[in-house]
């Protein structure tokens, strides 16, 4: 006796059909860009967008609230007369390179010291944490009464180690308030450097540096030897971002100086807001914004290559 | 911003569903014209005197719904924030329907909004006329794009029981005369402080009086011109410098706009430049310093005395679904009732600039105030004497005559300054 079950035609046409879907679905090229289809739609639409919207103002005479005429790369050449702008980016590559090579010795340092072992670690490791965490507008005014020559803590104590009353005046001296500024994005990165760092110190295996110690290395050339190549990708790759975020800064200049004393802390950002909306001038505003992407394509360029190569 | 009174107490679905159905409104947009129950929704800055808002809120809105049924919706944004939401709802076209300007936006959107001439010439001529810096705040290409509301004041303040200290009763008549007593006060440590560095206001409420009153300018009347390399300017400049180096603290460069205001409170200087805020301020949080704080107009200088304007205005968007209700509401809320019960509200905080109000009752409230009153025939914009542009608007934006000044306080030589200056300035005003 044979038992046949008999299809319902309609069925198989529907399994047949599921089926194809689903090996189509299945075959790597059409699912690996669905999987991509929401990221790259997200991205096209956060960061493409405004970014290649940011290009399109920059080529026009474009007043907040009218329509903008196109003017090729006017704006460009404004900007190349403009002597703040000049002074603008000055400030910027100041600031940038200085606070970067203090964050990363200090990082360095701050990650080496919290690699070791004594008690409270963790806590100390996580209150490190605190002058990234807390919003940059709250602690910038904060700093902003620190360097108060009224209110000052800094003064206050140089004036009771002998300085004439009333003490520098932080925010008032050109050359006092660039410092200021590097100090406090110091301060506030400096965390981010030290945590990143200490996370790849861990991953050093310890056989490399007992290794070491057996062929007579000291302190110093297990560093240089060991730690520091191991540690460079992470260095770079942290360095990169910090130079990204260090050069668009605005909050920390816009709280604290707002560009002066006679734009000598204005960054391209703060400028370039300024620009956009105190004067309106939304062209002329996005070109100024857009300076910014020479340099900062030719670094990542730079560093992506060097990783590669590693 | 406002949330409207639910008038039942509000459980987590009710609140749910209302959050729900307010950011679908949001997404949506405004109600569509024609809808049963019509609604104008002004946009106004917070304001530091806060019955100021409430009265709207809770006096001149129900009394106009119940008048024509129609809904006024008070929509209050925070200080600094709206200029940026005048921005967001000009390149959108929906949001408000009526907004408050400051000063450089009645400029800058002026395109977007309804001439309001023939509101204005009526509103002139039932209140005494308006104030020539009114017609200067508001006029774009002969047009009035706003209705002028009032001024908000940069004047002198000074410390009373200080300057009695050095034998001064009455505040200095000249910038000359203020120096002399400054650098007396400075000797017994009560210096001046007045804000040379990047705020909004403080700085350009004295630099450019004090530029004007020796003289200079940073445009000439035809709006094109740059004549701000002139001996005039190079005179108010060095000026500026000694007024600085011999009366000043040296932390001004830096000051914001609330640097002064940080200072005066906790008795640092004896003499600034702001709004009537500081006195306001004083009297509520520090009465022993409100006592001995008076105010008082600009000095004069070799070509007189001169003010900043530094003007509030109300302008109906031209894509309004409701802009004949808000022409309306408009000529309503400008009518003698309402807006004397709004500015006295304020007390003198909003100078009106209309001259029915000159010996309204509000002045007598405190008369340390009056100088503000006073001081609106002489009250200027940026680039005067040239109208009101988007280069002026630039040119306050980029701190051009504020570095001016502060340049030179910090040693730079006066030829270099005023050098400086002048490529910027060119630089602006070539497009014009």
């Amino acid at each position: 006796m044979t038992i046949a079950s008999e299809r319902l035609p309609g069925l198989v046409q529907a399994t047949r059909r599921r089926t194809s879907l689903a090996a189509w679905l299945d075959r790597e090229s059409v699912f690996s860009w669905l999987m991509m289809a929401l990221p790259l739609a997200f991205l096209a639409a956060l960061v493409g967008y405004p970014f290649f919207y940011g290009i399109l103002l920059s080529l026009q005479d474009r007043p907040v609230a009218h329509a903008g005429t196109f003017v090729g790369l006017k704006n460009f050449v404004t900007n190349l007369h403009d002597p703040i702008f000049w002074r603008v980016t000055i400030n910027t590559f100041v600031y940038t390179i200085v606070t970067t090579l203090l964050k990363m010795v200090g990082g360095l340092g701050l990650a080496l010291a919290m690699n070791q072992n004594f008690r409270m670690k963790n806590l100390v490791r996580a209150l490190l944490l605190l002058p990234f965490i807390i919003p940059t507008v709250l602690s910038t005014v904060a700093w902003l009464w620190m360097l108060d020559p009224a209110f000052s803590v800094v003064n206050r104590l140089l004036v009771s180690l002998g300085w004439p009353r009333p003490g520098p005046s932080w925010l008032g001296n050109p050359t006092l308030a660039m410092v200021s500024i590097i100090v406090i994005n110091t301060w506030r990165g400096l965390p981010f450097y030290g945590i990143t760092l200490l996370a790849g110190l861990q991953t050093v295996p310890s056989e490399l540096y007992d290794a070491a110690a057996i062929d007579g290395a000291g302190g110093w050339h297990r560093f240089r030897f060991i730690t520091l190549p191991l540690l460079r990708p992470i260095i770079l790759i942290v360095t990169l971002f910090s130079v990204i975020f260090t050069f668009a800064d605005f909050q920390l200049v816009y709280v604290l100086t707002h560009g002066g004393p006679q734009n000598a802390t204005q960054l391209f950002a703060t400028y370039a807001f300024d620009i956009a909306m105190g004067a309106g001038q939304l062209g002329l505003g996005a070109s100024i914004a857009l300076a910014m992407l020479p340099a900062l394509a030719l670094l990542i360029v730079a560093l992506t290559i060097y990783l590669r190569r590693e | 911003m406002s949330v409207p009174a639910t008038g039942h107490s509000t459980t987590r679905r009710g609140f749910l569903s209302l959050a729900a159905s307010g950011s679908a409104a949001a997404l949506i947009g405004p109600r569509p014209a024609g809808a049963a129950e019509k609604t104008i929704t002004i946009l106004h800055e917070s304001s530091f005197i806060k019955p100021f808002d409430d009265y709207v809120m809770n006096t001149l809105s129900p009394a106009y719904e119940k008048e024509t049924g129609i809904k006024v919706n008070y929509e209050v944004t925070s200080v600094g924030s709206l200029p940026t939401r005048i921005s967001t709802i000009a390149e959108t076209g929906s949001g408000a329907d009526v907004t408050m300007n400051g000063l450089l936006q009645v400029i800058q959107f002026g395109d977007k909004y309804l001439d309001v001439g023939d509101i204005a010439a009526d509103i002139g001529k039932a209140q005494g006329g308006w104030y020539d810096a009114g017609r200067e705040a508001v006029l774009v290409d002969g047009k009035w794009k706003a209705l002028p509301f009032s001024n908000i004041g940069q004047l002198m303040n000074w410390r009373t029981d200080w300057f009695a200290e050095v034998g001064v009763k009455k505040f200095p008549e000249t910038w000359e005369e203020l120096y002399e007593v400054g650098k007396k006060l400075k000797a017994k440590d009560h210096p001046f402080g007045f804000e040379l560095g990047h705020g909004f206001g403080d700085n350009h409420g004295w630099l450019y009086p004090l530029l004007w009153s020796y003289g200079g300018a940073e445009v000439a009347a035809d709006g094109k011109t740059v004549v701000i390399d002139s001996d005039e300017t190079a005179r108010a400049v060095d000026f500026c410098r000694k007024l600085f180096k011999d009366t000043m603290v040296d932390d001004c460069l830096g000051w914001t706009d609330v640097s002064n205001n940080k200072a005066w409170m906790s008795e640092q200087i004896s003499c600034t430049n702001n709004a009537e805020s500081i006195l306001w301020f004083a009297k509520r949080e520090f009465p022993d310093i409100g006592k001995v704080t008076d105010q008082a107009m600009n000095p004069a200088g070799p070509k007189g005395r001169f003010h900043l304007l530094n003007s509030i205005s109300h302008s109906i968007f031209s894509f309004s679904p409701v802009k004949d209700e808000a022409r309306e509401f408009m000529k309503w809320l400008m009518a003698p009732k309402q807006l004397g019960g709004w500015y006295a509200i304020a007390d003198s905080y909003y100078q009106p600039l209309l001259h029915g109000y000159d010996n309204a009752p509000m002045w007598n409230v405190e008369p340390r105030n009056q100088p503000f009153r006073d001081a609106l025939g002489s009250a200027h914009l940026p680039g005067w004497p040239a109208a009101a542009s988007r280069q002026m608007a630039e040119s306050v934006a980029k701190y051009v005559v504020v570095d001016m000044f502060a340049k030179a306080c910090g040693g730079t030589s006066t030829k270099e300054v005023i050098k400086d200056a002048e490529t910027q300035l060119k630089g602006i005003y070539r497009s014009a």
